[in-house]
């Protein structure tokens, strides 16, 4: 990569970082994820007592017996992986949805087009910069709560920090979604709305096994088994990282393959479709 | 031969609307050659065509038919935009932005260093007579001084070529006039000034040569002095004329114009003034004055536009 490129890409990442700030993206982002932090930092006091038995108090209320300490750990990282995998991305996607149109207001594209940056580079600067901002928010909060829990609780397992790349790894499948729509109908809109609505029909297709019985046409069965290998595993890669952070048996890592996959087309498709339209 | 900074080759661009069937040429096989150093004007009345073909310059819309060069180079080549400024007209640059970090960033995807930059930018504010708002946020600026910093934003990394889409849109006659001086300034200095623009006045000052789209095509093009010189004759002289005397100049006159006990003949061609001054001495009248005139870029852009 030549000088000219990484000043380029450096430029357009900070660009994306600027309007994030601008748009008060990564401030409330980031606040969110303070207000957890001090949460778990002011409000869930836990008292040791012969290293494995604890009591916990939340909101001053102590909990009646004593509780196996790992065990409470590991569920509480439980919790607050399955919520940020759910809340958190989906607040993710809702912030992220009006980086791409901003960019493709005339007056504004025609003159990013004018520089020596290809399209590619610019579209994908833009997602880099754009999952850097996220990514930056969810270490920010993962890390924090796995201090916290650890300085309390002397227990530093590090299965709790996979969530990080869980979380930014799907954001990223479903960003490539939001940077489709974003290049193709220019709509925020939709590009809030097709990510969300993939993340909600995730664990009905995730059913496949279930219904493949339930379904008596074979063309329907063959419709659900087809949109269940093709669209991003939302659901699957959440209880993956449940499975991970609670020290269960990861069943399969496919979810993740296909997931990929579908990424990656998705974002091909953009960068075509980016290449080829006039503005 | 000269060095080209732009040439384009037969470039047609035809839109689809896939949804009504519909098609509209916008370019028609366009070939234009703006030598390198030169000002060079394009105009056009309005949906003649030259913002899509300056964005096929610059490769924003993709040509149907055709090549766009930039120094020889295909347009559509990132490496060959790295000559080149650019000022869009309706521009919108972010307003997150300060005058500086505007700059910055612009000279950053230019792929200029941070330490160039940094020489650059308060150097582009004083020229542009911005050196006091450099820390202001974009969105406080007026149209005027947004379309200065734009300027400056186009002058970032020292292009070889500007193309300028309405440089002095919204920009006060004052402001007008510093423009002017600053390209005047660059065309000294061998920068080639690719203006698209409406305000023939303005085109007429600062270029040196135009063309003149019409309709997707170009219908006239040629150096400015060539197109507006050698148009006429206008001859002053007493209004208390004969009757008679009058016919005769009228029937050679182009135009006459009588004003505070004067008349001013304007006359198309060398013969018929010269007739009229035979004219006008055999009667023993004193002539007032005799002047050579031009057509205006503006007379020259109508009658080709509208006949």
């Amino acid at each position: 990569m030549g000088n000219y490129t990484l000043i380029a890409t450096a430029a357009i990442i900070y660009d994306t970082f600027r309007e994030a700030f601008a748009r008060k993206i990564f401030w409330g982002l980031f606040g969110l994820s303070t207000a957890m932090i001090l949460f778990f930092l002011f409000i869930m006091k836990i008292d040791i007592v012969e290293g494995a038995l604890a009591t916990i108090s939340l909101f001053g209320k102590t909990a009646d017996r004593e509780v196996d300490l790992d065990r409470l750990v590991k569920q509480v990282q439980a919790g607050i992986a399955t919520f940020l995998y759910t809340w958190g991305m989906f607040l993710a996607v809702f912030a992220s949805a009006g980086l791409i149109p901003s960019v493709l207001e005339p007056g504004r594209i025609e003159l990013l087009l004018s520089k020596p940056v290809s399209r590619v580079h610019l579209l994908l600067g833009r997602f880099l910069g754009n999952l850097l901002v996220v990514t930056l928010n969810i270490a920010y909060l993962v890390t924090g709560i796995w201090l916290i829990l650890g300085v309390k609780t002397n227990i530093w397992t590090a299965d709790f920090l996979v969530a990080i790349v869980t979380t930014v790894f799907l954001f990223a499948v479903l960003l490539a979604v939001v940077i489709f729509i974003g290049v193709t109908l220019e709509s925020t809109a939709l590009a809030v709305m097709i990510p969300v609505g993939l993340m909600l029909i995730s664990p009905i297709l995730a059913q496949h096994k279930l219904m493949v019985r339930l379904l008596d046409s074979e063309w329907s069965r063959q419709l659900w088994k087809g949109l269940y290998q093709a669209l991003p595993k939302v659901y699957d890669i959440g209880k993956m990282t449940l499975d991970y952070v609670m020290d269960r048996q990861v069943e399969s890592w496919t979810p993740v393959w296909t997931s990929a996959g579908f990424g990656v087309v998705v974002l091909a498709a953009s960068i075509y479709v980016f290449q080829k339209r006039d503005f | 031969m000269p060095e080209l900074a732009i040439e384009s080759i037969g470039l047609r661009k035809r839109y689809r609307f896939w949804w009504s069937g519909r098609e509209v040429l916008a370019v028609d096989g366009v070939s234009l050659q703006v030598e390198r150093g030169t000002t060079y004007g394009l105009l056009g009345p309005n949906g003649a065509g030259k913002t899509t073909f300056v964005k096929m310059i610059l490769s924003a819309v993709h040509p149907t038919e055709g090549e766009a060069l930039l120094f020889g180079r295909n347009a559509a080549e990132a490496e060959a935009r790295r000559r080149i400024g650019y000022l869009p007209e309706n521009h919108r640059f972010p307003t997150y932005f300060t005058g500086r970090g505007m700059l910055d960033f612009y000279g950053a995807l230019s792929g200029m260093d941070a330490v160039t930059r940094q020489r650059r930018i308060p150097e582009l504010l004083e020229l542009v007579g911005l050196a006091d708002w450099g820390t202001v946020r974009l969105g406080k600026y007026s149209k005027g001084m947004l379309q200065r910093v734009g300027l400056a934003q186009a002058l970032m990394h020292e292009p070889e070529l500007l193309i300028l889409d309405e440089p002095t849109d919204g920009v006060d006659p004052v402001g007008r006039r510093h423009i002017r001086e600053v390209l005047h300034s660059l065309e000294e200095k061998g920068v080639t000034v690719f203006v698209n623009s409406h305000l023939l006045a303005e085109v007429e000052m600062f270029c040196r040569e135009v063309a003149i789209l019409h309709k997707g095509k170009v219908v006239l093009q040629g150096k400015v002095k060539e197109l507006t010189a050698g148009k006429g004759y206008k001859l002053k002289v007493p209004a208390a004329l004969s009757e008679k005397l009058r016919e005769d100049l009228a029937a050679r006159a182009s135009s006459i114009v009588q004003r505070d006990g004067v008349l001013d003949l304007q006359f198309p061609g060398r013969t018929e003034v010269n007739e009229a001054i035979d004219l006008l001495r055999a009667e023993r009248l004193e002539i007032e004055a005799l002047t050579p005139t031009t057509s205006t870029l503006e007379d020259v852009f109508i009658q080709t536009v509208h006949g």
